[in-house]
């Protein structure tokens, strides 16, 4: 018994640490990241993001493919793999607005929340 | 003033009216019904709707299931959360539904009624794909009303018609071979009738006709036929098929092949970027080429369902798109020989060729317009007719069009200019 309860407590402290590294504000279309922790780079990424990226969809699609290691969208497993692909899909998208460093600034933003997340 | 007025609407209508006959059938194949299904916004598959972005392409080439993964959550939250009885019987938990609606002002200084505000036009589409396994795809036409170009009060409405409906078996038994089978637009050309920023008019090339009357047949004419098509190496697309149509008892042949170099492949999968690196031309260009050929016959059908007068002809087509950045270029050549284009006793053959050239420029963010223009030449029974036609059109949403358009026909009898605003919307 002992030992069934030791594991869940493990295990319950695995999981509110998986999202540990993510401060999230807001519900819903107002999702945002709380940035107050990132190093100066990822701010200034962050910043890129959350203008660029409301664009076309909320950031709560974003945050949630991060959290959960699904994109939302596709049910695909979103890794370092689909964060560049998704990067290189916006950036030939004629209505994205968006240049090459701004995207690599985002993929580099999401590679480094996926490790928070994991945290 | 008031003719100052009159003549401001009728640069706007004017050229609406020598495409008068275009018009009517002109809503998008714009279908919200995937938005619902997969949860995402328009632009996911559109640049400007109903014009498809190269991820839209891909979609529609893999039967209309999510491209690069064949087990895409239809309801955006994973399998777990699907109705698994609805799931396991193939049935979508939506329904798949959508209309287009467009409502048009065109002015002709020309026609009967110089500023025409009637023309309108409201079609319903459907199209789910089940389990993956197969996919159908319909557009119906709910109503359409003409341009008024004659003495009638009362402009004809189009007939409440199938434009299309097919079925699609995906990967028939277990191959990489896709079947499609009912009423539809023949795998021809690069783009469907649908994918443009503009559909009115459609393309001269795969929409110019021969002869009259019965001889009225086009490349992108909905038919009934059977097809196959099928992927290789995700970069090169081949399709071949049969067309039978009605009240003809002979089989028509068509076939397509293209492929591209650079971008998005068919099958959805983005090209290999360094984003470490400074831009290269290719981290924004794609080029699809791609060629066909039709083979067909038809003829006056008498009571015995025999067709006299019979005309036999042939199309073959190249064809170009290339997309940089927001630039995108469209080029279309078709040739075509009838035996008898006008399905007269005694008629002569006749050589046919159609050229369309298009440059579209997307200015983006923050407003979402699209500038063109657009070169249409083609030589038929009728002699030679030039278009040139410069457009704008803006989505204020993802699913709301405005266009403007002036369309500049020199035809062989006859020079018109219309204007024509459209608000086009699906939902």
């Amino acid at each position: 018994m002992k030992k069934t309860l030791l594991t869940l407590l493990v295990l319950a402290l695995s999981v509110s640490a998986a999202h540990a590294g993510l401060k999230v504000v807001g519900k819903g279309d107002a999702m945002r990241l709380d940035p107050s922790a990132f190093p100066p780079a990822m701010k200034a990424n962050y910043d890129i993001m959350k203008v660029r990226c409301v664009k076309c969809h909320t950031l709560e699609r974003t945050i949630v493919a991060i959290q959960t290691g699904i994109a939302p969208i596709s049910g695909q497993p979103f890794d370092r793999n689909a964060t560049k692909a998704y990067g290189v899909k916006m950036l030939r998208k004629p209505d994205s607005n968006m240049s090459k460093p701004e995207i690599k600034a985002t993929v580099d933003l999401m590679n480094y929340l996926l490790v928070e997340a994991e945290h | 003033m008031f003719s100052k007025s009159r003549l401001a609407l009728a640069a706007l209508s004017l050229t609406a009216a020598a495409l008068l006959p275009l018009v009517a059938p002109s809503p998008s194949h714009a279908i919200p019904a995937y938005a619902r299904q997969h949860k995402t916004e328009c632009s996911t598959c559109h640049t400007i709707y109903p014009e498809l972005n190269e991820f839209g392409e891909a979609y529609l080439r893999n039967s209309y299931v999510w491209p690069s993964g064949a087990h895409a959550a239809p309801a955006g939250k994973g399998e777990a959360q699907r109705t698994e009885g609805l799931w396991l019987s193939g049935i979508p938990e939506m329904l798949p539904v959508s209309f287009t609606a467009t409502i048009d002002a065109a002015y002709n200084s020309r026609a009967v009624d110089e500023l025409d505000l009637s023309s309108r036009s409201i079609r319903l589409q459907a199209s789910s794909a089940f389990r993956d396994v197969a996919a159908f795809y319909l557009t119906y036409n709910l109503y359409a009303q003409d341009l008024q170009t004659g003495a009638h009060n009362n402009p004809n409405n189009a007939s409440p018609d199938i434009n299309e409906l097919f079925a699609i078996w995906r990967h028939a038994l277990k191959t990489p071979v896709n079947v499609r089978i009912g009423r539809m637009e023949p795998k021809l050309s690069l783009w469907k009738k649908s994918n443009r920023v503009i559909t009115v008019p459609s393309f001269a090339s795969t929409t110019y006709t021969q002869g009259q009357g019965g001889s009225q047949w086009s490349v992108d004419t909905p038919q009934d036929a059977l097809e196959v098509n099928s992927l290789i190496g995700d970069r090169v697309l081949v399709s071949a098929g049969v067309a039978n149509r009605k009240g003809q008892n002979s089989k028509d042949y068509y076939g397509h092949i293209s492929g591209r170099f650079g971008g998005t492949d068919f099958s959805g999968h983005e090209p290999e970027v360094d984003l470490e690196k400074e831009a290269t031309v290719w981290d924004y260009l794609g080029i699809t080429v791609g060629a066909f050929g039709y083979s067909g016959h038809n003829g006056v059908i008498d009571a015995f369902g025999v067709a006299q007068e019979r005309n036999n002809f042939y199309r073959a087509g190249a064809e170009i798109d290339l997309l940089y950045k927001r630039l995108h270029l469209k080029g279309s050549g078709v040739l075509g020989r009838d035996t008898n284009p006008d399905l007269s006793a005694g008629g002569s053959a006749l050589h046919s060729h159609a050229v369309t050239v298009e440059g579209e420029y997307m200015f983006g963010a923050p407003v979402d317009v699209v500038a063109l223009m657009r070169y249409d030449y083609f030589y038929n029974l009728q002699g030679a007719t030039r278009r040139y036609i410069p457009a704008v059109a803006y989505t204020p949403l993802q699913n709301t069009k405005l266009s403007l358009e002036y369309i500049y026909e020199d035809g062989a009898q006859a020079i018109n200019r219309t204007t024509l605003a459209s608000l086009a919307f699906s939902f």
